[in-house]
């Protein structure tokens, strides 16, 4: 069976870590979610994928290249604009060919299991199915309704409390869909949604499935969910490497990975679970606390204090920095005594709507270069390409190329 | 340069042989063509890239054994006859692939003439068919085979001066492919119940990762389920086998519309490659372990003799620099064509260092090998993997970029810039002419590369809109000082190759000294004014060139605020040390480049009249 994998929309709400990436490249214990969701259906033995790209689409062609060291074959095609599901779908077509009964089609920026996979495939029937979970707090989410197996009617992200039956976006479809994809109409939103195709098929007579899941779906709705999935990622994570060098008196407690040419110098404490990439020159004496991962190419100098964070690619922290509950982008440069204030149960305005963060410190996007002794108060973000002069506190979110004199 | 295939297996010989020309057109493409082994040889050329060859093949073409060439001519210009194979004998007895220069073809050609052999095409490879029906044959009209074809392949190269990779098929003996190497490169893939032969393993390496590299003066036999290695005089050969690390799909483009564009944005990986395990930041220390030379060694040096050629030579000339201003070691760099056949002056005491991207370039092998009677130690910097240069020279560093398919380099470009700089930092350190201090410094803003490179990729729209602008300009010239001169030499050269503008590269200094009176209005400048010693230099330079009307391009560093005021388009690089600028401002004018073409339509990793590797001289 193939998978068309949706990756080409940007992830507005996990700003500004997506202003240079898309939401499927946002890393989850040091890999692209959209690389745990192919694994997943590598493991299902779903081997042909086609990934529908659009915003930034490089990062995810440079990574992924053409799937062979991900153990799949990779098909490319382009959503040039980003009016849709279904329009998005749609691209695809061309690569189903006749031989193709079903296929499956996921959205790249959320994380599955194989098991959850397993479980609609083994239960698909019908003209489409489509994979449920059980959610409590519905908000942001389609939800659907059903009678039995069948499904009835989907809302899209509607307010109230219709049903807690949510849509994971994983379907299985028969190549029919793409003649009711041409019909389908523009929504109010200005889109082609892939959920008005199935409430069209429904109006029609079509047997959609309802696949009902225990296994794991996440969603990383905005940019701080992705520490707690993170945290859960790393927690369920079985196997450990090293491959880097530590050197002598170097603590490590729990599961900690080590990758390449990466040295741990002495007197650095760490505690697991823990991801350190490749290339990475650490300590002496740094401590690393637990839901952490580190990218590739880091550097962190003596008395740094890093627990549940995401740090990526190219980055240096200096010395006597506390980073705690933050993400931070790639190739940024952090001053000593660095410092991400972090509180609980923050309210982030993002363009005047207000959402609830549990636990924060900070969010940094890429390419930013901060001088020595900053401080972020808690919940405040930064974008990309900034450059703040030592001893500045941020008392407000930082547009893009700012400068902070 | 040429490419050249082979396939002996069980499987129709047609499609692989399409396959493998196609992964090889990178090498040349002005006309192709195959033989398949049937009860007769059949051979079917044309003039064109692969697709064009494809049309003309009958379907369900039979055979399991056959050869098959891509050209870029040398000798003769590109139509139908002058396209390999070459066949000789009634009904097309022998027939011949060939990569390389046979140099007294001419001598061969009338002798073979006198003997009344009929020449169809002007080139030199047609000698080496017809050498062999007479060696195997006797005479044009024999039919009767006197010696079987490995003797008659023996026999032939032993009258043969030059270079050569040679692929051969008989219609006598059915089931074998004979192939044999001189100075061109020749790479055997080892299958299940198939066995393969090219140029370069790229051409197989979708059906098999073992190989053996042929030697020079070596021949074989390839057979479904054997593979022979013999030397020139026929005794048998035990060659190791050897697995190919890298994977294929590194060599396809992976969504991407040009394999330039895939391969400027790998450099962000191709560097953290090239620098993985090989510098320690805490320590200050740098680790090159091929480097095949002692402490004493190196401080006993007294100057670098840098040997390249095209865009490896650009790297040079900022080694050459970089080992004056770093190391204090005298150094001279020259193109390896004049090289060889000046009468080069070398000591013990002084380092060739050859830089080639495939290890393969014939002028610069040649110049290599000229020098090695001055017991001078070498050291090579390629990018491939048991290529030629790398048995040539005592010690050898990798560039580990992945293969570059692209014919204009980019990302081999900037690990050569980077592999340079190591050993030119290195050396500094060995000599003394550096401090611990210095050497650390150096190495944190050196990590920082790869990330810089992925911020310029990021930002890479203004270029775009900047090369769209100017996309209709005639010509382009392109100004640099110091260390940013041999970048703009390497920007000019990415310019003319691709985009097929008129485009120089000049020290900026030289510019009043003549080429100055070629400004007018409508020729962009591009000014490469990263901060350093020589900026103020620059900025003077810029100004004179404003003088004349002309439009300035700059690229400057990004806290630059001053370089606004004098020029019309900033492009800028996240700020580095002024060592290190020339990678990034690389880069953006790679992208330049590649924007320029694409605005232009050009065929962008196809230029016309250019090569991959120039395995010719």
């Amino acid at each position: 069976m193939k998978a068309i994998i949706l990756a080409a929309g940007e992830g507005l709400r996990c700003r500004p870590l997506t202003l240079t990436r898309s939401k499927v490249m946002l890393p989850v214990a040091n890999k692209p979610i959209l690389e745990h969701v192919i694994n997943s259906l590598e493991e299902n033995g779903v081997k042909d994928i086609i990934l529908v790209i659009g915003y930034e689409k490089e990062r995810i062609m440079d990574y992924f290249e053409d799937g062979l060291n991900f153990g799949v074959n990779i098909k490319y095609v382009e959503q040039k604009a980003q009016v849709g599901t279904a329009h998005a779908i749609k691209q695809a077509k061309k690569l189903i060919g006749p031989d193709d009964t079903r296929f499956l089609v996921l959205n790249g920026d959320n994380l599955v299991e194989a098991r959850t996979i397993a479980d609609l495939l083994s239960n698909c029937e019908g003209d489409a199915s489509l994979l449920t979970v059980k959610m409590e707090e519905t908000e942001g989410y389609g939800v659907v309704l059903t009678e039995g197996k069948k499904v009835k009617q989907i809302l899209e992200k509607r307010p109230g409390d219709v049903s807690r039956i949510v849509n994971t976006g994983i379907y299985v479809f028969t190549p029919q869909v793409f003649e009711t994809i041409e019909k389908t109409p523009i929504s109010e939103y200005g889109e082609y949604a892939i959920t008005d195709t199935l409430q069209l098929m429904i109006d029609e007579g079509k047997t959609i499935t309802a696949v009902p899941t225990d296994s794991k779906w996440l969603d990383a709705v905005h940019a701080w969910d992705l520490l707690k999935a993170n945290s859960i990622v790393l927690n369920a994570a079985t196997e450990t490497v090293t491959e880097g060098k530590l050197e002598d008196n170097v603590v490590t407690k729990g599961k900690v990975s080590v990758g390449k040419n990466t040295k741990i110098r002495s007197g650095t404490y760490i505690v697991g679970p823990v991801i350190i990439g490749e290339n990475c020159d650490i300590g002496p004496n740094v401590v690393i606390l637990s839901s952490t991962t580190i990218g590739d190419n880091v550097s962190i100098r003596p008395f740094t204090e890093i627990q549940n964070s995401i740090i990526m690619n190219d980055c240096r922290i200096s010395s006597h920095c506390c980073v705690s509950n933050s993400i931070i982008g790639s190739n940024n440069t952090l001053g000593s005594y660095f410092v991400a204030e972090e509180k609980e149960n923050l309210e982030i305005n993002m363009n005047g709507v207000i959402h609830n963060a549990p636990k924060l410190g900070t969010i940094v996007g890429d390419d930013n270069n901060i001088g020595c002794r900053v401080l972020v108060k808690a919940g405040v973000t930064i974008a990309v390409d900034c450059q703040i002069e030592s001893g500045k506190t941020l008392y407000r979110h930082l547009p893009r190329s700012s400068v902070v004199l | 340069m040429c490419g050249i295939v082979g396939y002996a297996g069980e499987k129709p010989a047609t499609p692989m042989l399409i396959e493998s020309l196609k992964k090889l057109e990178y090498r040349g493409y002005d006309s192709a063509g195959i033989t398949v082994q049937n009860e007769k040889l059949e051979t079917y050329k044309t003039v064109g890239k692969i697709v064009n060859l494809e049309a003309e093949l009958p379907e369900n073409l039979g055979g399991n054994v056959g050869i098959g060439h891509t050209r870029w001519a040398t000798h003769g210009r590109p139509s139908t006859v002058n396209s390999h194979p070459h066949t000789s004998g009634n009904e097309a007895k022998i027939s011949v692939v060939h990569n390389g220069i046979i140099e007294n073809y001419m001598k061969l050609k009338e002798r073979l003439v006198e003997e009344g052999y009929e020449f169809k095409s002007e080139t030199d490879t047609e000698v080496i068919a017809h050498l062999l029906h007479r060696q195997v044959y006797g005479s044009p009209e024999a039919c009767e085979k006197q010696f079987d074809l490995l003797t008659g392949l023996r026999k032939a190269l032993a009258e043969i001066e030059g270079s050569y990779a040679i692929g051969a098929l008989s219609s006598d003996e059915p089931g074998k492919l004979f192939v044999a190497r001189k100075d061109s490169p020749l790479v055997i893939g080892l299958g299940n119940g198939e066995n393969f032969a090219a140029s370069d393993v790229t051409a197989f390496l979708n059906h098999t990762r073992d190989v053996i590299y042929v030697n020079d003066f070596e021949m074989a036999i390839l057979t479904p389920k054997t593979v022979e290695v013999y030397d020139l005089d026929g005794n048998p050969l035990e060659r190791r086998v050897e697995k190919i690390e890298w994977n294929i799909e590194a060599a396809e483009k992976a969504g991407y519309e040009h394999f330039m564009l895939k391969e400027i944005h790998e450099q962000v990986n191709s560097i953290h490659n090239t620098l993985a395990g090989k510098i320690s930041e805490l320590e200050g220390d740098i680790f090159l372990e091929d480097l095949n030379m002692s402490e004493k060694e190196i401080r006993w040096l007294s100057r670098v003799q840098v040997l390249a050629c095209g865009t490896s030579w650009n790297a040079g000339l900022l080694g050459k620099y970089l080992f004056e201003q770093l190391a204090g070691i005298h150094s001279d760099i020259d193109v390896c064509s004049e090289y060889r056949y000046r009468n080069p002056v070398m000591d013990e005491r002084t380092l060739a260092i050859a830089i080639t991207q495939s290890g393969e370039t014939a002028d610069t092998l040649a110049a290599v090998r000229g020098i090695k009677s001055y017991y001078c130690p070498t050291l090579s910097v390629t990018n491939v993997v048991g290529s030629t240069i790398t048995r040539e020279t005592d010690s050898i560093i990798y560039t580990r970029a992945g293969p570059e398919i692209g014919v204009a380099a980019t990302k081999t470009f900037t690990a050569q810039l980077t592999v340079l700089y190591l050993l030119a930092m290195k050396f500094a350190q060995l000599r003394g002419k550096v401090s611990p201090d210095y050497v650390k410094d150096f190495i944190v803003q050196m990590r920082k590369i790869p990330g810089q490179i992925q911020q310029i990729l990021n930002r890479k729209e203004t270029i775009k809109e900047c090369a769209e602008t100017f996309a209709d300009a005639k010509s382009y010239f392109f100004l640099g000082r110091n260390l940013n001169y041999p970048v703009a030499l390497e920007g000019a050269l990415k310019l003319k190759e691709i985009s097929y503008i008129h485009a120089e590269g000049f020290a900026a200094g030289e510019l009043k000294h003549g080429p100055i009176a070629l400004l007018d209005e409508k020729t962009p400048v591009v000014a490469i004014a990263t901060r350093g010693h020589t900026y103020e230099k620059m900025l003077s330079n810029i100004k004179e060139v404003k003088a004349r009307d002309a439009v300035v391009i700059a690229v400057a560093d990004a806290e630059d605020t001053e370089i606004a005021k004098y020029v019309d388009v900033v492009l800028r690089i996240p700020s580095t040390d002024e060592l290190l600028a020339p990678i990034l401002s690389t880069v953006v004018l790679q992208l330049l480049a590649y924007y320029t073409a694409l605005a232009r339509d050009c065929s962008i990793d196809k230029p016309r009249n250019l090569a991959k590797s120039v395995t010719v001289e």
